[in-house]
């Protein structure tokens, strides 16, 4: 009886602060998008008296010349890009440092942790990319963002290949597999369960970034997602309402991934689980 | 299984393929075309998209493109940023004052002396933009002004008049209290509007003496020792710890404070002239019920406004197309041109230019700043341009004052100290 109650409280717990987390910052959103401007500049949770959802939607969609369109297009491919290249380099790097002991294995340990510590350096990283014709594309940009996440990955890629058994790659090898064939057709699917982390971890801080796009890719026409939101915030002024449909705009794409790749997701977890 | 890897492999190739053609699409924009770097205000967006196309219809040779930025803190650093790495536009908007001072504007920027709208220009502007006598930079519209909003139908109601002291100023928001109203807004959700009862008391603190921008430079006056600087410490106090306010001053944010003002909730708001568009954005009928005046000091006779000189346009000395950019800012100082931005946008004062008038559809608030302008000695431009020293925390210890953590002694005396660091890394003498 007692134990029952006891699990009965700490659900209600549980429930109380799943609303307070997630429940509440979206209502609060949903509820801004669809108010006036005037009575989003009260900044409450009251329920609107009018609703504003098509025009808020006009409105944001059209503003600077449709740039929420081209925003979301160039996200899109930073997103698909980078991640993908971080997996690819990230796995390979992991695989090989963890099964070929050499001499340069710690130097090469050195410059993932330093990846991790060093701060980035804005002006210097701009001189790099305008000598080698890169700065302002969109190619640039995508080459910084998988700089700045690839060390957080390999260390994940590292520390999963030692439970994955020398014996396979043997075997491969064996059978007469080549390096490229054994790393993408034995190991890599191997890798499943990091693959799954490192993409739903680095595609929202790709998606999610503000400060690189900003320094690194200006130009009207390489606006990203995050950088949209400024059209309606500034110093002096912000349209509450049309800063709130945009958040809800850009937080769409993220979510429709994750409700078609979810059953994914939480097979290669509870995969890993087990095999770990 | 196997197919299903051989597809992702694909996938991924083709998304490297997809990745270089839109690279090359993106990366050869800049041809034949001239962009002007602006910040991202609404107003300023929508006055500058205006802008651009009549010029781009006034003639044939040049086509100008707008690209927006940030403000504040990460708006300065995009702008430090792209100078250095020889990447501004090559017509951009920013600041006057000090921090135009912080840009190296003698390395960095194009020396405009030589134009021919240089002598238009209101006395009172070039040295906001101007390092040893060269002028950097034109005027960026109209000017804004630092001073109290009140609301004219409570002022009717309660029969009560414009102050011209600070005590009659304080007379006014006890009657206003009393008849159930928030005397004086304050808004501390939104940080930097906490400093206005500082900031635009400076008209006072040059009336008693002139010499005061030049003496704080010197490090020679402070505002704990200053008798009349330091009374607008005094008046956050008087203010907030007599319960003149709002009750829930601390978090109010901008947006609220203007929606108590044009509500008539609130009597006073000290805050900039420009709140005029956003009242007008939000409130569009309460527009006529708002009015503006100066912080009164102490002396009715030197009563005047202190004054927000406007951004400057420049043109980066690594600019590409140097005579489009000096045909743009041209006409943007032109009578056209800026009748191009006030259809988009209103100004929010006076222009900077002799011959300019403002429109003659302004809210009566801004029409009536004019007086100011046309009295002798009374307007002041605010110390942050007469002044490289501006502390980056006064924001936060008026905080601390105005909630009654510290009291004003001690919040001028620890305003002088945060001064004192951006001094020393200014490499001011006398520091």
């Amino acid at each position: 009886m007692r134990s029952k109650v006891r699990i009965n409280i700490a659900t209600a717990l549980t429930l109380l602060v799943f609303i307070v987390v997630f429940v509440v910052p979206f209502y609060l959103v949903v509820n801004n998008a669809v108010k006036s401007r005037e009575e989003a500049a009260a900044l409450d949770l009251t329920m609107p008296t009018s609703f504003h959802l098509v025009e808020n939607l006009q409105e944001v969609f059209a503003a600077r010349d449709y740039m929420l369109v081209t925003a979301l297009f160039n996200s899109t491919v930073l997103t698909v890009a980078s991640v993908t290249g971080m997996v690819i380099v990230a796995a390979m790097v992991g695989f090989v440092l963890q099964r070929r002991r050499s001499r340069i294995n710690g130097l090469v340990n050195a410059a993932v942790l330093m990846g991790l510590i060093v701060p980035p350096a804005v002006v210097p990283t701009i001189w790099v990319l305008q000598s080698i014709g890169l700065f302002k594309t969109l190619p640039g940009l995508i080459l910084v963002e998988i700089t700045f996440g690839i060390s957080f990955c390999v260390l994940l890629f590292r520390a999963f290949m030692s439970t994955v058994p020398r014996e396979l790659d043997e075997a491969a090898i064996i059978d007469g597999c080549g390096p490229l064939r054994l790393f993408f057709q034995v190991i890599l699917p191997l890798l499943k369960p990091t693959v799954v982390t490192v993409i739903v971890v680095q595609s929202v801080a790709v998606f999610n970034d503000f400060v690189h796009p900003l320094y690194f890719l200006p130009g009207e026409e390489n606006a990203t997602v995050q950088l949209t939101l400024y059209n309606f915030m500034s110093q002096f002024s912000t349209q509450w309402n049309l800063l709130f449909m945009n958040i809800l705009l850009i937080t769409i794409p993220p979510l429709i991934v994750f409700l078609f790749f979810n059953r994914q997701i939480v097979a290669g977890m509870t995969s890993g689980a087990v095999k770990g | 299984m196997l197919f299903s890897r051989r597809t992702f492999l694909a996938g991924a190739g083709a998304g490297a393929s997809v990745v270089a053609i839109t690279g090359c699409g993106s990366g050869g924009g800049s041809g034949g075309e001239v962009t002007f770097l602006v910040d991202n205000d609404p107003n300023n967006v929508v006055a500058t998209e205006l802008l651009i196309e009549a010029f781009n219809d006034s003639q044939a040779d040049y086509v100008f493109t707008m690209e927006t930025r940030p403000g504040g803190t990460e708006g300065d650093n995009l702008i430090k940023t792209r100078l250095s790495t020889q990447d501004m536009p090559d017509v951009f908007s920013y600041n006057s004052g000090s921090l135009f001072q912080a840009i190296r504007p003698a390395q960095n920027l194009l020396d405009l002396s030589d134009q021919p709208w240089v002598s238009r220009v209101a006395e009172v502007y070039p040295p906001s933009v101007s390092v040893e006598g060269a002028i950097y930079g034109a005027p960026h519209g109209g000017s804004n002004s630092g001073g109290i909003w009140y609301h004219k139908p409570t002022y009717e109601e309660l029969g009560l008049e414009v102050p011209l002291t600070w005590d009659d100023f304080i007379a006014n928001a006890e009657a206003a209290k009393s008849a159930g109203k928030h005397g004086i807004i304050q808004s501390y959700g939104d940080t930097y509007t906490s400093q206005f009862l500082v900031l635009a008391d400076f008209h006072n603190v040059a009336a008693v003496n002139p010499d005061f921008a030049e003496q704080y430079t010197a490090n020679e006056v402070g505002f704990a020792d200053d008798p009349t600087a330091f009374k607008a410490f005094e008046h956050v106090e008087q203010v907030t710890q007599g319960g003149l306010v709002n009750e829930d001053y601390v978090s109010t944010t901008l947006e609220q404070a203007l929606a108590y003002l044009a509500g008539g909730e609130g009597a006073h708001y000290p805050f900039f002239s420009s709140g005029m568009a956003e009242i007008k954005a939000t409130h569009a009928d309460k527009v006529e019920d708002v009015g503006f005046f100066a912080l009164p000091g102490d002396d009715p006779e030197t009563n005047g406004l202190t004054v927000w000189l406007p951004n400057g346009i420049y043109i980066p000395s690594t600019a590409e197309n140097q005579d489009a950019a000096t045909a743009f800012i041209e006409f943007a100082v032109s009578a056209e041109g800026l009748a191009a931005m006030a259809e988009g946008a209103q100004p929010t004062g006076p222009y900077m230019l002799t011959d300019v008038e403002l429109p003659e559809d302004v809210p009566t608030a801004i029409a009536d700043l004019q007086t100011y302008f046309d009295t002798d000695g009374a307007t002041t431009p605010a110390l942050e341009f007469s002044s490289p020293v501006k502390g980056p925390n006064l924001e936060n210890i008026l905080i601390e004052l105005g909630t009654g953590s510290i009291d004003a002694r001690t919040a001028a005396e620890r305003y002088d100290q945060d001064v004192e660091k951006q001094a020393q890394q200014l490499g001011l003498e006398g520091w």
